[in-house]
């Protein structure tokens, strides 16, 4: 069965460094079978959590947007892959309206407890961050890592990896980091045969 | 000389945890004299996201007409900035975000166009405060905010020394703050303290 892969970009700027990054990670997992395909947040209708709380009892969002059959789509592949570069040290507004509307997960997990996701569904279920951050810091990446770990966590998939890189500055740019495209290539590439491997073998195993 | 306050409450939710705990802190700093309070909230203006156009850093203004361009002049002007947002999902709610990240244009102005971005000799004379609430207990639920709160502060020219921070956990229902045991208490210490704070700055205790 083909791998499925949903790609979605936070950035505003469209073809820049992060999306950019993601193309190529997409070449990658594209060429080795998955079915990606790519939703560029900026490019849709929507609104931000409103926090009324209704999906604490309805396990249902009270917003119909452009964000609602998104939502639905992250629940359906087998690969979620989110990117975001570094504004403000953070990921962009953009990126984390969607993860607010994500809130319609953690109530039913956490609280309806109607969506349940077994150890084997978890282990099968990967999740990739892809950002690029202007500063040459270290830490740059810091406030973000906890916001798409609970993303991760509430729709059921294993945070599996990182493509985070700074210094974009001072490469001119992602086309002139030495490495990166190609890292993320490979990278790309690997989690679909990762994710292809582990669905191959019985439940019991995993 | 007066005390200009500028507050904004980011929260989608009028009047929930974050925005009341605010409410605490600038009553407080009301009660004493010569303090005028503005307060902002996100929910009544247009504030869109940035869009990473990087205009800003050639023509040093932010191209998107809303409401951010006469909110920028009032963050210039301001002597204190409070910022309240709740956390969600480990980070700062997506309005807070927007008005964070729009903040860029300083940025611009700051590094690369290398201008002031207020005049000289308020420099160390600006203090901010960042409320927040948040639904979880744990003690690290704010974390990831606060990287974003220092950015926002430090290219407004707001030291990180002179930023103080009001953070109140395990407060997750409407009105939860209000039956919390010290949060009120912890609130107006604080807006009494930045006001004694911002006039030994000034040189006028």
């Amino acid at each position: 069965m083909t791998v499925t892969l949903l790609a979605i970009s936070g950035s505003p700027n469209r073809h820049g460094n992060t999306e950019t990054l993601l193309d190529a990670f997409l070449e990658g997992a594209g060429g080795a079978g998955a079915a990606c395909e790519k939703v560029v947040i900026s490019t849709l209708k929507f609104r931000s959590c409103t926090g009324c709380n209704a999906c604490h009892k309805t396990g249902a969002c009270v917003v119909r947007d452009d964000f609602t059959p998104l939502l639905e789509k992250m629940m359906e592949a087998d690969i979620l892959v989110l990117a975001s570069p570094i504004y403000s040290m953070g990921i962009t507004a953009e990126l984390k309206a969607l993860i607010d509307r994500g809130q319609v997960f953690w109530a039913r997990k956490f609280l309806l407890k109607d969506l349940d996701f077994s150890k084997e569904h978890i282990r099968q279920h990967k999740g990739v961050f892809i950002s690029t951050a202007g500063q040459d810091n270290d830490r740059v990446f810091d406030g973000a890592y906890p916001v798409i770990t609970a993303l991760f966590n509430d729709c059921g998939f294993e945070y599996y990896a990182n493509i985070a890189i700074n210094r974009m500055d001072m490469h001119g740019g992602i086309r002139g980091h030495p490495t990166a495209l190609g890292d993320a290539r490979k990278k790309g590439e690997e989690v679909v045969k990762t994710v292809s491997e582990l669905r191959a073998l019985p439940e019991s195993v995993l | 000389m007066g005390i200009d306050v500028l507050a904004f409450a980011t929260s989608p939710r009028r009047h929930g945890n974050s925005e009341t705990l605010m409410d605490y802190l600038l009553a407080a700093m009301a009660d004493e004299g010569g303090v005028e309070v503005e307060k902002i909230v996100l929910n009544d203006v247009n504030i869109n996201p940035c869009m990473g156009c990087n205009a800003c850093e050639k023509l040093n203004r932010c191209v998107q007409e809303d409401d951010f361009q006469w909110v920028q002049e009032r963050i210039i002007e301001a002597d204190i900035m409070v910022l309240a947002s709740p956390v969600y999902c480990m980070g700062l709610c997506a309005q807070a975000k927007a008005l964070v990240d729009r903040i860029q244009v300083f940025r611009s102005r700051k590094y690369v166009l290398h201008l002031p971005v207020v005049p000289e000799e308020r420099l160390g004379k600006r203090l901010g405060i960042f409320v927040s609430t948040a639904g979880q207990n744990w003690d690290f639920v704010f974390d990831s905010t606060v990287p974003s709160v220092k950015c926002f502060f430090h290219v407004s020219e707001i030291r990180d020394r002179d930023i103080s921070y009001l953070m109140i956990n395990g407060v997750d229902e409407m009105g939860a703050v209000r039956a919390h045991p010290t949060a009120r208490d912890e609130a107006l210490a604080l807006g009494h303290e930045v006001i004694k704070k911002l006039r030994t700055l000034r040189g006028e205790n």
